[in-house]
């Protein structure tokens, strides 16, 4: 179903696809833990533990679409040439941003945890 | 935050007053206070930034620069629109984060039970140690000096809690307990309004707040406790046969008379109160004779049937039995 | 040299005893010297003539059965236009009333139905479906492609859209509009008398519908209709967006959707959703609203900005700066906004942790918006600006918008929203954002693209009047605001007393008002004058270097005259022979000797040429099939099921009749000559034809339908200690296992006369489709027993009531698999469908294995689940 990463749009937003499954995990289960069970100690040490496997996730896919961007290679960044190449670096390019933005979208989600410790 | 630099901005925005019994930059409580010192920071930020990011455009598209090198174009998306917004938005929801857990600590001494009806609020105050609430409506006092939960909640439709003045606001939902906790520091007379829609007379829907010191409040609880005065001037008696003869008791509560009704605002001490009908009138004779005679003409869709067929005897006397209660 | 590696998505799916669809033959990509190659001038004509022919529109009052995108694409945006400013009108006279304290110019109730209608109306009748209704006008032009994939599809969306938005928006003349909100809050909007919620609920669901069909169709659009050798790093970035906002329809729309569904079976059979007596709870509905409402807010964005990223390299001369930055943005925008919805909730008591999480990326969707922003200044500062008219609507845009998101990234903290949520500072806020994130672009790109369009311009001085009566009046309308709120003035109120310091600010906010209004005036006059004693504009007015400025002037109708081979961002300024090319009918296409309507459908990523594709023309069953649509929603409203009912019927025999006449038609030759010596299949199946992506969509929303369903079985289960209540009957196991079996089976005899049929084995192919059917009804009726036997009373409580509903869905996606499976069958009796020509089975395999997935989830979420909890 992915295709080739070099030509699959869907790898280009498999980073942005964790920050969602991460959102949905850490509010899932917080809304569990404060309204069923755990309380709040719980709740947050879940997301933290969320966050740290996401951020992970991220690192990885970020390294592959930084590889598949290569631009150490050519230092290209505009990738507007009607080739192969520029259409690989183009979504290695664009999947390596997604991963910067998500992982920050994701640090920003674990930032309730460290500083709220109640349910209330 | 000193005062000159929010007058100088209210002045700024074309405006009469920052102040307002019902207004989030004139705070009377701890949690407004921080969250106004906040809007002013935030908005200082704003207008900085807006005027670097229009100004910017402005040079770019009027002014003509030399044209940029594309490398320093892709330095200024990096810089303006990753590092920056990043660090900035960090701290700023670091701060909110931080800020949250504390104007939701859990009150002390003191819980009140406001309950959203239409259009009016339902009010009972548990105070620590006692059992039995004591029944208000319409207006809601508190002390200064410490923080007093409130627990919110709703008949028919969602209402939502505010009184600007003191802290945010909290819906009140049918079925559900929502909660919050306000810690008023100013005594004063503050105006609350219902904040999420709730059907035809939305906008009719106002509240009185009230701060007081501790003794004034610990002086004034122990009277709303009390049961209602009995009238003892011949026309607050005829007042009262009226109350009775047209079955006024069916809904609302007197305490100490055998008028129990619970459909609508407890009246025990209706003529201490600020303001009648939900904050909508001043607490006066006439206010009063209008809002019976006819209260679909002051708050349309309001469950009060009209008493139009009292002679203007009957109302008067009424009024002053209704005012006598203090 | 000839390179057909398809990748996306890939094959292999199918077993090798297949035999496999017809491959493209020939050269591609094209070399210099066929381009250069000339054509002959008579043979050209020739193909002119019959290109005209074919793309003729109707004449007379034949025209309205019209399906080209360039006729259906105006008539959505002027039927938006009006609707905007018949909601328009209602804010005026909203302000007329709220000029001053204690007004009686407009009753309260009156006044209530004013704002729910001019919310509703904005959103639902204007920002998304003028969208829709751009896009569909524009986006062939901007690959290069004669027509949208599903021209009828089209049609029909908006003469749905036409039904519905007159019958929602005309509820206003009659006093009965919907009057609790555009967000409908239960209880209120349940417990509302008169028809209101259920205009709003049905009509508007109608809408929605016609909304996501259209949101397919712009997706399969961009993803299969590009020009070859656009690969996906040379899309117009117009292109981009279209794609994900199309993705954020698909997913954010059907939640709604769902709670429509939800909200409408308590008002008509008293179903307890949202009724806590009974174990309900107004807070799903606020979720399942706001997981639209949000993402809708940048659905309604990105596209406008989408436009000002096709203005700004024109004005700008050069090539946006930073093109896979504003992908990143637009994407990420698209993600992120999906984790908002909460921050519209701040005030309903949920915890502070999970608020904290919604404000977090509230905060963090500033990041790839300001991204968004700062490409734009970049590629101006990078290149020499010229400050055309559609500039400045462009600069009055990034004013109003920086304000508007800067007040956004205020109220995202949400210990401030406490403060101002539900005050003026609000209504501010999201006008802010809405005028800066769309009226004033898609303004901009009205005057931009009108050359296009029309053929003619419009005024440069009526253009400025109007900017500068817009602006001021915006501003003098809406900056007020943020301080009338922080005084304390709530939304939504009909008045106010004279006594709160509201009454200055108030009148200011009345009188920019109406010089908002003069502003938007002299724009209607300036569209919709007369300009037939103008001259034609010529081809490029503006020196734009993407495609669509390569139609032709006086506009023929084709579109492109042939289909190009793309090399570039901005082919008009980098290959100045492409125009010529183009007119000569030297690229693809180029003619029409069938006498039928063709465009070209490219891979999804590398855009190599696949199929000639025939698209559909004129037709009236797209009418007929909108107004019985229209019957079968609109009925329900005054509770006359009946006759709701055979429209419903009669809907679906139209479009029945609609699909078997015109799409998936048995071709002449199963290859044809597509030009520039590449020969193309004239028919394709499975994923590599449109049809087969636009069934694969619309089953990913109808998937995200489903999955808000279940995410109301689990709110319910952390929102009600009762959920489900002690003791309650539960489902029957054994008839629900049946169920689930019967269900795969249906599901796996589709599947195997899908091959079966490929292999030749047509009997076996039949046989299999006739008992599919039947095993698929008796497994509805299997799982209808199992909520039946037990007596779960759906009027009782919001348990049993929620498991009838996954039943009702479970029935109603078996009906019309059902329906698909008979068609297929149909087809291959009547010789529709042959082993070689099987699109539709594959389709219909393909929708099969989505019910299959939801069927097993469904049957779990009813009959295990609740046992477990």
């Amino acid at each position: 179903m992915l295709g080739h990463r070099h030509s699959s749009l869907w790898h280009m937003i498999l980073a942005p696809t964790v920050w969602a499954v991460h959102f949905c995990v850490v509010y899932g289960w917080t809304a569990v833990q404060c309204a069923r069970a755990g309380g709040p100690d719980a709740a947050r040490t879940g997301v933290l533990i969320a966050t740290a496997v996401a951020l992970m996730a991220i690192v990885v896919l970020g390294w592959k679409a930084w590889r598949q961007w290569d631009y150490l290679d050519d230092f290209d960044y505009v990738h507007d040439q009607p080739t192969t190449e520029h259409r690989r670096e183009f979504l290695g390019h664009a999947g390596w941003l997604l991963a910067i933005v998500s992982a920050i979208g994701v640090g920003f989600n674990a930032l309730p945890a460290v500083f709220i410790r109640s349910c209330l | 935050m000193s005062a000159a630099r929010p007058g100088l901005l209210c002045a700024a925005l074309l405006l009469s007053a920052c102040s307002g019994e019902q207004s989030v930059l004139a705070p009377a409580g701890r949690d407004a206070e921080v969250l106004a010192t906040l809007f002013w920071w935030m908005l200082g930020g704003a207008v900085v930034l807006w005027l670097l990011m229009n100004g910017l455009f402005f040079y770019v598209t009027r002014i003509r620069p030399q044209a940029l090198s594309p490398r320093a174009a892709e330095a200024l998306i990096i810089g303006g629109g990753i590092v920056f917004p990043t660090v900035v938005l960090a701290a700023l929801l670091s701060f909110a984060l931080s800020e949250m857990p504390k104007q939701r600590e859990p009150g002390e001494n003191l819980t009140v039970r406001i309950t959203g009806e239409s259009w009016w609020w339902r009010v009972d105050y548990l105070p620590e140690g006692s059992d039995t609430p004591i029944a208000s409506a319409n207006e809601l006092r508190l002390p200064t000096g410490q923080r007093s939960e409130l627990k919110l909640n709703a008949s028919e439709v969602i209402h939502s809690f505010w009184i600007p003045a003191l802290g945010g606001k909290t819906d009140m939902i049918p079925g559900r307990e929502t909660r919050m906790s306000l810690e008023p520091t100013v005594p004063g007379d503050y105006r609350g309004q219902c904040a999420e829609f709730c059907g035809e007379s939305h906008a009719l829907m106002a509240l009185a707040g009230v701060v007081m010191t501790p003794g004034d409040f610990a002086a004034w609880l122990e009277k709303e406790a009390a049961p209602a005065a009995i009238p003892t001037s011949a026309e607050a008696l005829r007042g009262l046969a009226v109350f009775n003869a047209e079955g006024c008791g069916g809904c609302h509560a007197v305490r100490g008379t055998e008028a129990a009704g619970t459909v609508g605002p407890d009246l025990t001490h209706l003529g201490g109160r600020v303001t009648l009908a939900a904050g909508i009138l001043p607490m006066e004779r006439d206010a009063l004779i209008r809002w019976i005679r006819d209260p679909e003409a002051l708050k349309p869709g309001a469950r009060m049937p009209g008493y139009d067929h009292l002679s203007d005897a009957e109302l008067s006397a009424l009024a002053t039995y209704l005012e006598g209660l203090e | 040299m000839t390179d057909f590696a398809d990748t996306f998505p890939p094959r292999g799916t199918r077993s090798n005893a297949e035999p496999a669809d017809p491959q493209p033959q020939g050269i591609y990509p094209p070399t210099e010297e066929m381009l250069n190659e000339p054509v002959d001038p008579a043979i050209a004509r020739a193909q002119e003539n019959r290109l005209r022919a074919v793309w003729q529109q109707p004449q007379g009052w034949r025209y309205w059965s019209a399906v080209n995108n360039s006729e259906v694409g105006a008539w959505y945006s002027l039927t938006a236009f009006a609707f905007m400013l018949a909601a328009g009108v209602l804010a005026l006279l909203m302000r007329v009333q709220l000029a001053v304290p204690d007004n009686d110019f407009i009753s309260a109730d009156r006044f209530n139905q004013f704002f729910t209608m001019h919310g509703s109306a904005m959103m639902f009748l204007f920002a998304v479906p003028m969208f829709e209704a751009i896009s569909i006008l524009l986006l062939p032009a901007f690959l290069g492609a004669r027509d949208m994939p599903f021209p009828r599809l089209s049609a029909y969306g908006y003469w749905s859209f036409l039904i519905g938005g007159i019958f929602v928006l005309g509820s206003v003349l009659f006093d009965v509009a919907p009057n609790s909100g555009w967000f409908m809050y239960p209880p209120l909007a349940t417990e509302a008398e008169g028809p209101g919620s259920d205009i709003w609920l049905l009509g508007l669901s109608f809408i929605e519908v016609a909304s996501i069909a259209a949101a397919v169709e712009l997706i399969v659009g961009v993803i299969k209709c590009r020009p070859p050798g656009m690969r996906i790093n040379l899309m117009p970035l117009y292109a981009w967006y279209v794609l994900v906002v199309g993705g954020m329809i698909l997913f954010a729309f059907p939640p709604l959707i769902a709670g429509d569904f939800l909200f409408e079976m308590q008002r008509s059979f008293d179903w307890p959703f949202f009724d806590p007596e009974r174990g309900g709870d107004p807070m799903l509905w606020q979720h399942l609203f706001w997981i639209f409402g949000h993402p809708e807010v940048y659905i309604i964005f990105l596209p406008s900005i989408a436009i000002a990223a096709m203005v700004v390299p024109t004005a700008a001369r050069r090539p946006i700066t930073g093109y896979s930055w504003i992908v990143l943005s637009a994407v990420g925008t698209g993600f992120l906004s999906f984790g908002l919805w909460v921050h519209h909730m701040f005030t309903t008591g949920l915890p502070s942790l999970s608020l904290g999480f919604f404000s977090a990326a509230s905060e963090a969707v500033v990041i790839p918006t300001g991204v968004q922003l700062f490409a734009f200044v970049a590629t101006l500062m990078v290149g020499r600006v010229k400050m055309i008219l559609p500039m400045l609507w462009i600069a009055g845009a990034l004013a109003i918008f920086t304000a508007g998101g800067l007040t956004g990234i205020m109220v995202a903290v949400a210990p401030f929203d406490w403060q101002v949520h539900d005050t003026y500072f609000i209504v501010a806020h999201l006008h802010y954002t809405l005028f800066g994130g769309m009226i004033f672009p898609i303004i901009g790109g009205v005057y931009y693209f009108y050359p296009f369009i029309t053929k003619k311009k419009m005024s440069d001085r009526l253009g400025r009047w109007a900017f500068w009566l817009m602006f001021t009046g915006f501003n003098l309308c809406f900056l007020p605001m943020h301080v009338t709120g922080l005084q304390g003035m709530p939304r939504r109120v009909f008045t106010y007393p004279e006594e709160l310091g509201w009454n200055a600010l108030n009148m200011v906010s009345t009188i920019g008002a109406f010089v908002t209004a003069a502003g938007v005036l002299v724009f209607a006059w300036d569209l919709l004058r007369p300009k037939s004693r103008q001259p034609l504009t010529e081809r490029n007015p503006w020196g734009g270097g993407t495609l669509e400025w390569a139609h032709d002037v006086p506009d023929p109708g084709w579109g492109a005259r042939s289909v190009p081979y793309i090399t570039s961002r901005y082919p008009l300024w980098d290959e100045p022979e492409l125009v010529g090319r183009m007119d000569a009918g030297r690229f693809y296409i180029p003619d029409a000797p069938e006498g039928k309507r063709e465009t070209i459908v490219t891979s999804a990523v590398d855009a190599v040429p696949q199929h000639v594709a025939r698209v559909t023309g004129p037709a009236w069953c797209t009418i007929v099939a909108a107004v019985f649509t229209g019957g079968a929603f609109i009925f329900p409203t005054f509770h006359w099921y009946p006759p709701a009912i055979v429209c419903g019927v009669l809907a679906i025999a139209t479009v029945l009749y609609w699909l078997w006449t015109s799409t998936a038609q048995i071709p002449e030759a199963p290859m044809k000559d597509a030009g520039l010596g590449l020969r193309l299949p004239t028919y394709v199946s499975g994923a590599k034809a449109p049809g087969w992506w636009a069934v694969f969509i619309t089953m990913l929303g109808d998937s995200t339908a489903f999955a808000s369903l279940v995410f109301g079985v689990f709110f319910y289960w952390t929102a009600r200690p009762d959920f489900p209540p002690e003791g309650a009957d539960h489902a029957n196991l054994a008839l629900a296992a049946l169920a689930a079996a019967l269900i795969a089976a249906s599901w796996g005899a589709t599947r195997i006369a899908r091959s079966q049929n490929r292999r030749g084995n047509v009997a076996r192919t039949r046989i299999l489709l006739a008992a599919a059917p039947v095993l698929a009804l008796a497994s509805a009726t299997s799982l209808v027993g199992a909520v039946w036997l037990p007596d779960m009373d759906p009027v009782s409580h919001v348990y049993p009531a929620m498991m009838w509903a996954l039943v009702v869905w479970f029935c109603a996606h078996t009906l019309l698999g059902v329906i698909m499976q008979g068609y297929c069958l149909a087809g291959s009796v009547f010789g529709k469908l042959t082993p070689r020509y099987d699109a539709d089975l594959w389709n219909t395999a393909l929708f099969w294995h989505f019910k299959l997935v939801m069927g097993l989830v469904g049957i779990a979420v009813i009959a295990l689940l609740p046992r477990m909890l």
